[in-house]
This record gives structure tokens, sequence and C-alpha cells, in this order.
């Protein structure tokens, strides 16, 4: 069997499942991360409880990390890039840079898993006025707000009474160039809202949204819970723009159901940002030379036949670089990519160039 | 609520000016249209009731208003409700809680099971505890709690239909020593005080002498079943009539009930066991009789050719899930031409009458631009039918009145299943 590595490129839980995966066949695995900590958003953008199921960020990505932690046949290496590739699958020397320098290693195969960033609201074409004022806030604030036990509006410091999010900031909207759904936003608003619901159960919450799409099983799990255990309110409508009037925000827009114009006093409003291709999967895509499919995250192969293979040979793509992914989404990912990476491998060394 | 100046708005659900209908949305102009708070205390308020808690899983897909008997007259239902319940409206206040006749075609259709049926009785047992009822429907509330009835005649005048009706009937209050009937036959109001369900009584009557059924009747003793006054929140009433009723059940040993009306098979059937304790052996007519249909069609040798359609009752078909019986008795009226309207069985159009809308016609037509019977008297008729068949004891009367009022006098005739049946066991010569 091979000795040379599969190259796994970001930590997160794509990455981590990957370099999982490619240790239990057997194969040497390489992790690089950017970062001094592994497990990537969840970890580094201080989420509370994941989406759908609740269970602590923290908790479940050490179990991760716990599984790649001290094996023999994975080299985790933090605080580095990827700086540079050269030569074709499964020969490729690739550049890792650290603080003390760079280095080439020999990689058999690549697994791109560097991700999403979330939506930078400042780039919103809504007034929604993310840099203006305090109490608007983004989901992944409000993540952070949770994880430190400490939601309240920002700047007073008190319980909010009234709250809500806007749902597709950034997200569906051909004007910022941002066509696609992020998928899970209205799953996060929603588990968010549950979350605030149960800590300050006086609060009201209000989610406005163009469609609910909330797939699959967060259909009852997220989000009838949040509607029937949780008496949020959902109205349909996004809003335009927000202004300050006294120390309220005033939402405006329309109550479509209602076919009426609405401007609503709220404490603090949430801003439900979506994803897009992080810096570090747009440089592996300039790196390995990857095509983007039309959004501008990594494209693949095959349709939804194949939804790991990068149109360069050995090279894979996992979670959300390749287009907004849940957590469901990356792990299956992760595993699909580990799968067709040791395949590569397996067909390089029978038949070899 | 803030007391902004634009707080108070108003949208009139119909308003016609000189002739031109500017109802709902197109007289919303009057006043600023803008939402200026979710006041969502009516929405608590009623979700917090016990009954009440499914009024909060609402996610609008309007299935219930595509299926709604009064949005098609009018503009209501359990989405709209909904709301304006998140928008500020006080339901235990608010006309919107007496449009409702718990036909339960919304809840057929809800894929949330938001359940109107208890929703419904539930605010309006604590609008009739504060004294908020419409005063046309605390006439009949009266009338029942006092008389036992809602037309407010005396007990006595219960059998007042028996007088100078040949026939025999064993009225059980009246004999000193009761022997067991097979049959206690539950009359009803409808059927007990009001003329035309006099003549359906009567043939009752007929009908069961004639396939010798060993039955009798309560008499004086029968009181009203009290379903349509739970329904409307009197719910101590209900469990007045039920003991009372229930206690009558007992007192004549019978081997089964049979009962004119279905709501009155309905409160039986599903809320008397919660007061009296006990269950009951029970059938509405139609089911007592389909099951003796061979016989039926041997004593019916009168041809009745007439083009029939069915209005199935309410709450005998998607309360109760019995949509066979009336047909199978319709299908063996000889010379019968019979043909199914466009809403039927689980789709049949409500009457208007259920969930106390038997007496709150004068509300409702302050919301609505035809009654709900004009509106199937309507359908009737377009469906090419000379006879209305019925087996509601409500339903004679509410849709002779619509055939009235549509100008359908002479076009269209309302006859209860007993009815036709009775003709067609009869004579040539009585015709």
């Amino acid at each position: 069997m091979s000795n040379k590595p599969i190259l796994v490129i970001g930590g997160g839980p794509a990455g981590l499942e990957a370099t999982r995966g490619i240790a239990d066949l057997g194969y040497n695995a390489i992790l690089v991360d950017k970062s001094d900590v592994l497990g990537g958003n969840p970890i580094s953008a201080n989420y509370a409880a994941l989406t759908p199921d609740m269970r602590s960020a923290e908790e479940a990505m050490a179990e991760m990390v716990d599984a790649i932690t001290d094996n023999p046949l994975v080299d985790i290496r933090m605080n580095t890039t990827v700086v540079g590739s050269e030569g074709d699958a499964p020969n490729l020397k690739v550049t890792l840079q650290n603080e003390s320098g760079e280095e080439v290693v020999d990689a058999g195969s690549v697994i791109v898993s560097t991700g999403f960033q979330h939506f930078d609201p400042g780039k919103e074409t809504q007034m929604y006025g993310y840099y203006e004022h305090d109490d608007v806030i983004t989901i992944v604030d409000a993540e952070k707000m949770l994880k430190d036990d400490n939601f309240v509006v920002p700047s007073s410091g008190k319980k909010p009474e009234q709250i809500c999010f806007i749902q597709c900031v950034g997200s569906r909207d051909r004007q910022i160039g941002n066509q696609w759904c992020s998928k899970v936003c209205c799953g996060i608003a929603s588990k968010q809202a549950i979350e605030i619901r149960d800590i300050l159960p006086e609060t009201r919450v209000f989610i406005f949204y163009i469609d609910m799409r909330m797939y699959g099983f967060w259909e009852d799990e997220i989000y009838w819970k949040a509607q029937e255990e949780k008496n949020v309110n959902y109205i349909r409508g996004i809003v335009t723009e927000i202004t300050k009037r006294g120390d309220k925000l005033l939402v405006k827009g329309e109550d479509t159901t209602m076919g009426r114009p609405m401007e609503i006093p709220m404490d603090m409003v949430v801003l439900s940002v979506g994803m897009e291709p992080s810096e570090g999967t747009t440089q592996m895509a300039d790196t390995f030379k990857l095509p983007l499919e039309s959004h501008g995250f990594i494209g693949t192969t095959g349709g939804a036949l194949n939804t790991v293979q990068t149109k360069v040979p050995g090279v894979f793509v996992a979670g959300a670089a390749a287009g907004p992914a849940d957590l469901e989404d990356s792990i299956s990912m992760g595993g699909a990519a580990v799968m067709k990476a040791c395949a590569f491998l397996r067909k390089s060394e029978l038949q070899p160039a | 609520m803030s007391e902004h100046k634009y707080q108070k708005w108003i949208q009139k659900d119909n308003v016609v000016i000189d002739g031109i209908d500017i109802s709902g949305e197109w007289n919303k102009m009057y006043e600023p249209r803008e939402i200026m708070e979710y006041d969502i205390t009516g929405l608590e308020n009623v979700r917090d009731l016990d009954g009440g808690e499914s009024m909060g899983w609402c996610y609008q897909c309007a299935q219930c208003i595509g299926v709604c008997p009064v949005d098609n007259v009018g503009s209501y239902g359990p989405r709209k409700i909904y709301r304006k319940l998140q928008t500020g409206m006080d339901l235990f206040t608010h006309d919107d809680l007496w449009m409702c006749t718990t036909c339960s075609n919304c809840l057929r259709v809800c894929p949330k099971e938001v359940d109107m049926m208890k929703i419904i009785p539930a605010v309006r047992e604590q609008a009739v505890l504060n004294g908020n009822v419409p005063a046309e429907l605390q006439d009949m509330l009266q009338n029942v709690a006092e008389y036992g009835n809602p037309m407010g005649d005396s007990a006595r005048k219960r059998v007042k239909w028996l007088k100078k009706f040949d026939e025999p009937v064993r009225d059980l209050s009246k004999e000193d020593d009761p022997q067991p009937v097979d049959v206690l036959w539950y009359v009803s109001d409808y059927f007990s005080f009001h003329g035309r369900g006099n003549d359906a009584a009567k043939s009752m009557v007929r009908v069961f002498n004639r396939l010798n059924v060993d039955f009798g009747i309560l008499g004086k003793e029968e009181k009203c079943d009290g379903d349509s006054q739970r329904l409307v929140g009197e719910t101590g009433l209900f469990e007045e009539l039920a003991e009372h009723n229930g206690a009558q059940f007992d007192k004549y040993d019978h081997n089964k009930l049979v009962v004119s009306d279905p709501h009155a098979f309905n409160a039986f059937k599903k809320f008397y066991p919660a007061v009296t304790g006990k269950d009951y052996n029970l059938q509405h007519y139609t089911q007592f009789l389909a099951e003796q249909i061979d016989d039926i069609s041997k004593l019916m040798k009168r041809p009745f050719p007439k083009k029939v359609t069915f209005h199935d009752p309410c709450y005998l078909g998607r309360h109760n899930g019995e949509y066979d019986a009336p047909r199978i008795l319709l299908n063996a009226i000889p010379g019968i031409e019979f043909s199914e309207m466009y809403r039927c069985k689980e789709q049949g159009y409500c009457c208007g009458g259920g969930g106390g809308g038997m007496w709150l016609d004068g509300l409702v037509a302050d919301h609505t631009t035809e009654r709900l019977s004009e509106n199937r008297v309507k359908e009737a008729v377009e469906v090419g039918a000379e006879v209305l068949a019925v087996c509601c004891p409500y339903e004679v009367s509410r849709f002779e009145d619509a055939v009235k009022s549509t100008n359908n006098d002479g076009k269209l005739i309302v006859m209860d299943i007993i009815e036709i049946m009775d003709y067609c066991m009869g004579d040539d010569a009585e015709a």
C-alpha cells in the first residue's frame, strides 16, 4: 500500500471527518489548518449549540478531534497554510508554510475542506445598518452571546423585550451576486429563537422570512418546535430597512400575508447572514488550479452523482468549500471524499501511469 | 400597546358604497395601513386555553381558506384568524368568534392539525363567562336552560305533534311501569317542535311501524342534546343536559339508542361518556335503517321519479365518518334519479347551522354576502336537482328559507330522507 499521504486542507467538520476516514482505512494523512485550533467555524466562530440536534459545538468538535489525535497515521500541522503545488496526483509536491518557514511534502491525493465564511452584512443592499447600529447583530454574534450565556441588548446590557431575525441576508440576492440559498440560516435562526425563548421566556421573538426552508427533519424538529412549543412568531416578508427610533430599532417592510406595510419597534435585530466561499477556499482553488462553479465555490464533476470530485484528477473537495452545506452535508462529503481519494491512490498503484 | 396615533386601523369586511363593493382590502385606505406593532397578547390568550393550544401552530399554508364554507361568502377562516390574532385582535370580543360553524372542513385539510373544533368552543366559553354573547344566541341559551329546548316551548309541547296522529307511539314517560323497548328513539328538538320537523317525525313513526320496530320515546322527559350549546361555549349547560338525558337513557331499558339528529349523535357518542361515565349503543336513523335495506326495499313500492341530490350533514359526515348510510337509503328509492353535488361527502359544504350558527344568522349576515344555506341551495339547483334530500333536523327549515330567498321556490323542494321513504312506502291512494 502506498505510503504517500493524502493531504487534507482545513480542519473543520469535513476535514476532521476526512482525516479520520483516511486513517481508519490505513492510509497516511496530513491535516493542515491555518489556525491554532481545530474544529473550523463551529469553534472559531464560537457556535454554541449545533443545528439541528442542539449538541454543544465544543463537545462535538472535541469528539471529532479526539478521533484523530495521537494516531500514528495522522500528521497534524497547525498554523500552517498551503502556498504551492507542483506536479500531478499521485505525485504532488505541495509546499506548506508556517512561522518557521516553508516545507515541501509529497502527497498522493488532496482533499480541500476549506469551508465558507459568513457573509459580511456591510455588503447587503438593504439598509440594515449592521455597522451603524450596535443592536443590529448577526447570527454569528448571537451564537457567541448564547455561548457566553449573556444574551442582552448590546447598547444597554438589558434583556431584550422584543427581537427579530431577518432571513436571507446576503443570500438569494442578484445585486450582491450571491444567488444561492445558504441552506442553514432558517434552521439556525429558528434554533437560536428556541434558545432565546428558553433563557428569556418573556422576550417576544419574530422571524421575518421570504420562504422558510426547513428541509427534511428540520421541519418539525426545529421549525415546528420553535412555533408550537416556544411560541416564536413567523412573519412572511423580510424587512426592507432598519432605522433608529429613540432607543428602539424600527424595522420596516411588508407583512405579505396581511398585505400591509409594517413598521415595528425592536430592541434588537439579528441578521441571518449566509455563506460565501472562504478566503482559503478561493486560494486553494487557485493553488491547485481547480475550476470554480458559477457561484464561486469549488466546482465538482458529475453533478448530483459526484459531489466531491473536482475537475483536477486526485483532488477532491468536501464540505462548504463546494457550496452551502450544513453539518450533515459536510460530514457526508468528508466520508465520500476519503473513499474517492483512497480509491484514486489504489488505482494509481495498480496501474502506474 | 403603545399610544401611537396610528394605532387604530379599520378594515371592514363588507362595505358597499353607491353600489360599489369596496369590501376587505379595498377599504383599507381610509386609515393608515401600517402595522405598528405585533401585539400578540390575543394569540397568547387563545393559546393558553385548554383546547386553544393549536391556534399557535398555523404556518399560513391557507388550505383551510380553500375549504372554509364561511370564506366562500365572506372573508373568514382559521389562517386569517391566526394572523389577526398576531396583529392585535381580541378574539374573545370579536365577531369572528361567532362566524365558525364547526363544520370541520378546515381540520380535514390542515397539515398542522389546527383544531378549530376545540379552539372555538374554548374561546367562546370564556366569552360566555364574561357575558360577551350575541343577543340572538343568548336568547337561545336562556330557552334551553329554562325549558330544555331552544324554541322556548314548554316541555309538555314536545309531544304535541303526536296529537291527532293515529300511529302507535310508546311515550315511555307516560307509562306507569315502562317495559323494555328494543329501540329508544331520541326525537330531537326540531323534529319535536318545528312544523316541518314534525312532518319528518311522523314519517319516522310510520316507517318504524311498517318495519315493526319495537320503539319508544322519552316524551316530555327528552331535552335538547346540548351539542350546539357546548360548541357555543356553554359547557355548564351542556353538562346539565348530558346528565339529564343520560339519566333518562338509564331509566328506560333499551337495546339501542337511535337518533334523528347528527348533532345529538355526535354529543352522545363523543361527549356524553365523559359526563355520564357511560357509552351508548348508538345509531343515526340512516344507519339503523340502512341495515334493514332489504326489508325496506320490499316495502317501498311507490315510485319517486325525481331528480334528487343529497346534503351531507357535517356532524354525520366529517365529524363521524358516515357517508354511506344515507346514500344506501336514497339509492333504494324507486324511480329516483340521484346526482351528487360538487361538494359532497368529505368535501361537503356546510349549511351554516352548526356550532351555534342556527341562532347566529343576524350576526353572520353582517359579515357575509349570502347565507351558507343559500350558497348550498344554489349548488343543488345547479346540478339539476328537484329535491334536496337531508337527514339533519336543522336543515329542512334552513334550506327551505334559502330556497325562498334565492328565488328558487317551485324549482327545488327540501325533504328529509325519511319523508321520501315514508312516501314510497305509502299507498298511491294517499297521494
